[in-house]
């Protein structure tokens, strides 16, 4: 039996129920025991004529990229579904509503455009939904129930995920979808017995976990509640948002509180209120909210408050491409506001990384008293994957802070120079610690002083809290290490996912190329990623914005000019996209 | 250092005995001999003595500005922030310790010009701080701008024929966007100050004092002492401050009473 590796698209105008429709398929094969990587693409406009695409890939392993090409297209808009046409590879299978409720122009037809290879299962699924349900609300349901019937997929398992879909709303709701479900079932079974596909192959059921479906941003949200979360301020913004609501939920039930604050000023600003009162505290925001916190981000670094930022990057600049994705915000993260200002900067590369270095983040920015920014972006915040629930570890929620020593002789000094850079940090509320930090340049008591002996003494000590807190950063992880490669190829960020698998897909060839994950973008591990460029004949850095900012990071580490694949489409880089470019560079043609 | 003589050292004991001062730190402030500014930090050293409040459990949160110095001046716990942003670190600190008393500073450069985006929004959040607006109309630590409560016409070194703008009125600002207790006073009435203050601190919500001082350095023409001191007068006798009609129409009315000028839910 061939390994499945297939990509389910749905597509359909806002409205048509989309979204909701992809769901319930990445719902109905994970419980079937399938991997599943899903994005959606929406319009940023809430109603109007925007396109709603769900893209699901669906195999027996996990896959971390999507590539650009389609096996199986449920139109639930033909006009919509059109642009999408191209991307079908042969042998692709194309559901459509052949009596849909608003007549389509004949130059629209989907029929018409597909080349002859591709299985065409038409059904009308208005009238189906208005017979089983009385309106014609759920034809995305009844398509549903065409791709289930046509790759023979068992139908209990999407009617358990319309179950669990719809349970809130009642069982009316449930039974509705469910008959509309089943009404296209039986009409894909009944027409398309002699086409039906090849099917779908789900792995025994195996003892375990039970797997769930997470978004990056949920992923997040969690790590940061079992991390110990307290506070939690922030205002509005795509894509970082859905965090802010899921917390507002989760929150209070764990004694936290959520607050919507005025701007991303106030929210960054409440944040180090709470981290410097001894509450952890987070934010979360995207490009152009990240851009005005970076001045209180430098404060915290400067008056040595902890603070926890998400910067759920999207294109820029300026507001830019609000629903697409870029990993364009590195430099800003990195270098941005007034200073020499070192924070700590890192980026996970998946959902459940995504999970666990939130929850590091907060154990770093108590421990080293320095803001800490997750870099994230929409590919990442707002794909599901399918995943074992996440667990926190025995000391995720552990109290890093470094008090200072009651029994300690001499008068307490705030910001005491010691050779790890981190001082003994006292609490409002604790007697005999009374001090003031404040984002002038400071002497160890926390007093302004602007001596030129004082200022290098004090930005010595802030910059050696990152030489420390290298020690508690996820070290650089190479894929298929070998001695020496021909080629190595670094990626960052959601968009390593397709770097690993371009790899991979290279490796398979018989070709010397390997990988190197970074998650510790700020201050990172120089040595392991000059000894892993150092035996590589040529270093390619993929990443999705157009300066090459990872490579401007961290070029110099190469002996060589390190080569640059850059993206700037808004969408997530498709492996295929580098490994065209990894035969390129070895000289091979692509066979 | 000299060693003080006898009667010097005399007045100094006396002074750290008396536990007026203890909210004191040991840091001399940085502001200007005559500035206003000392009348209020002793209006508010008054009052948290007053309410016994320990040291250790009082946060000061400050912007920038000579108002922005205050935490270093103070015997408690500070937070030197940004320009303009005291209000939302004050609301996270707040939020962080209950058990926390927190109070925000800031002049009026602060805390309408740059920050005042965050009035309206500590206001209605209604979160249990106090905010101590110290207004002298004129931006000093970046010596002599106008601000948003200078009056039309004043004359400064960026606007040498006058400024055309018309001033803010932050009494009024606080009563419309909600705040459920607010308090107009004088820096040259530290007595009042502490009273007021302290009924702030009692007040279970945002409360607003907006304070007139004056700045001997840069403004020799408007908010001078002794304009103020010819100003300012005691809110009339009968005024109901739980009555937010009666607060507004004092607000609107006169520009200079001074004394509590509203508070939701009574006094208490």
């Amino acid at each position: 039996m061939s390994k499945l590796d297939i990509t389910v698209e749905v597509c359909g105008m806002a409205g048509d129920g989309t979204i909701a429709a992809g769901g319930l398929i990445n719902e109905g094969m994970s419980r079937g025991g399938l991997s599943v990587l899903a994005f959606d693409s929406y319009p940023a406009e809430i109603r109007g004529f925007g396109r709603c695409v769900t893209r699901s890939r669906i195999g027996h392993e996990r896959r971390t990229a999507l590539e650009e090409h389609t096996h199986v297209l449920i139109s639930l808009n033909d006009e919509q579904s059109l642009s999408r046409v191209p991307f079908l590879t042969d042998l692709s299978a194309v559901f459509f509503d052949n009596r849909p409720p608003a007549p389509v122009p004949e130059e629209s037809s989907l029929a018409a455009h597909v080349e002859p290879t591709t299985a065409l299962f038409g059904m009308p699924f208005s009238d189906l939904a208005a017979q089983a349900a009385g309106s014609d609300r759920g034809r995305n349901l009844v398509a549903l129930g065409g791709f289930a019937a046509v790759f023979q997929v068992p139908s209990e398992l999407f009617q358990q995920a319309i179950v669990k879909k719809f349970k809130s709303k009642g069982q009316k709701v449930v039974e509705s979808n469910v008959r509309c479900f089943q009404a296209g079932y039986a009409y894909a079974q009944e027409r398309f017995s002699e086409r039906l596909r090849d099917p779908i192959s789900f792995p025994p059921r195996k003892e375990g976990p039970d797997i769930v479906m997470l978004s990056g941003n949920t992923a997040i949200a969690e790590g940061a509640l079992d991390a110990g979360l307290h506070l939690y301020f922030g205002y509005p913004i795509t894509p970082a948002t859905p965090i802010m609501e899921y917390l507002a939920k989760k929150l209070p039930e764990r004694g936290g509180r959520l607050m919507q604050m005025e701007d991303e000023i106030a929210s960054i600003g409440a944040v180090l209120g709470g981290f410097f009162a001894g509450k952890r505290s987070m934010t979360a925001t995207s490009g152009p909210g990240f851009a005005l916190m970076t001045e209180l981000i430098t404060h915290g670094v400067m008056s040595e408050t902890p603070a926890v930022i998400v910067d759920a990057q999207r294109g820029g600049p300026a507001t830019g491409l609000p629903t697409k994705t870029e990993q364009s915000d590195l430099h800003a993260a990195v270098f941005g506001g007034p200073g020499d200002s070192a924070r700590i900067v890192i980026a996970p590369t998946d959902v459940l990384e995504c999970y666990h270095l939130t929850m590091k983040s907060f154990q770093l920015a108590e421990k080293y008293q320095i803001p800490v920014i997750v870099l994230t972006d929409f590919f990442l915040d707002n794909r599901v994957e399918s995943v074992p629930p996440p667990v926190a570890g025995d000391g995720d929620g552990k109290d890093m802070t470094v008090y200072p020593d009651p029994d300690a002789k001499e008068p307490y000094r705030r910001f005491k120079i010691t050779e790890s850079g981190v001082s003994p940090r006292a609490l409002p509320g604790m007697e005999g610690y009374i001090f003031t930090a404040t984002g002038l340049e400071h002497t160890e008591k926390g007093l302004p002083d602007y001596t030129p002996e004082n200022h290098s003494k004090m930005t010595e000590k802030r910059y050696r809290k990152l030489r420390s807190a290298l020690e508690d950063l996820p070290s650089p992880v190479e894929q298929a290490p070998v001695g020496r490669m021909d080629l190595g190829v670094v990626g960052w960020g959601s968009n390593f996912g397709s770097v690993h698998e371009a790899v991979n897909r290279a490796c398979e060839r018989g070709l010397k190329v390997g990988a190197l994950k970074l998650t510790s973008i700020y201050p990172y591990h120089e040595d392991a990623i000059r000894d892993f460029m150092s035996r590589c004949d040529e270093v390619l850095i993929a990443e999705l914005n157009f300066e090459g900012q990872l490579a401007n990071l961290i070029g110099h580490l190469h002996r060589k000019e390190v080569i640059r694949l850059n993206r700037v489409t808004g969408l997530p880089m498709p492996p295929s996209v580098i490994y065209k470019k990894i035969l390129e560079i070895l000289g091979e043609t692509d066979s | 250092m000299k060693t003080p003589g006898p009667v010097l050292a005399e007045q100094i004991r006396r002074i750290e005995d008396s536990k007026l001062f203890s909210f004191r730190s040991g840091q001399l402030p940085t502001w200007c001999p005559g500035c206003g500014y000392f009348g209020i930090h002793a209006g508010i050293n008054a009052a948290l003595w007053q309410l016994g409040i320990p040291h250790h459990k009082v946060v000061v949160v400050s912007g920038i500005g000579c108002a922005g110095r205050y935490p270093f001046f103070s015997n408690t716990y500070g937070l030197h922030t940004t320009h303009g942003r005291s209000l939302p670190v004050a609301t996270g600190v707040k939020l962080a310790n209950p058990e926390l008393t927190v109070l925000a500073v800031g002049g009026d450069g602060d805390g309408l010009g740059i920050g005042g985006g965050h009035l309206p929004h500590a206001s209605r959040k209604d979160v249990n701080i106090s905010y101590v607006l110290f207004d002298n109309s004129i931006y000093g630590l970046t010596k002599g701008q106008p601000s948003p409560s200078s009056p039309t016409g004043f004359k400064t070194k960026v606007s040498p024929s006058g400024t055309t703008e018309r001033p803010l009125n932050a009494t009024l600002m606080a009563l419309s966007y909600g705040a459920s207790f607010v308090a107009r006073l004088f820096a040259g009435e530290p007595g009042r100050i502490g009273e007021i203050m302290a009924q702030g601190i009692r007040h279970p919500g945002f409360s607003f004092l907006h304070v007139y001082t004056s700045c001997v350095t840069f403004d020799k023409e408007y908010k001078t002492w002794d304009h103020l001191k010819e100003w300012v007068h005691p809110i009339p006798e009968g005024h109901d401050p739980s009555n937010f009609r009666a607060a507004m129409n004092l607000v609107l009315d006169d520009d200079f009473a001074t004394g509590l000028v509203y508070q939701r839910g009574g006094n208490g």
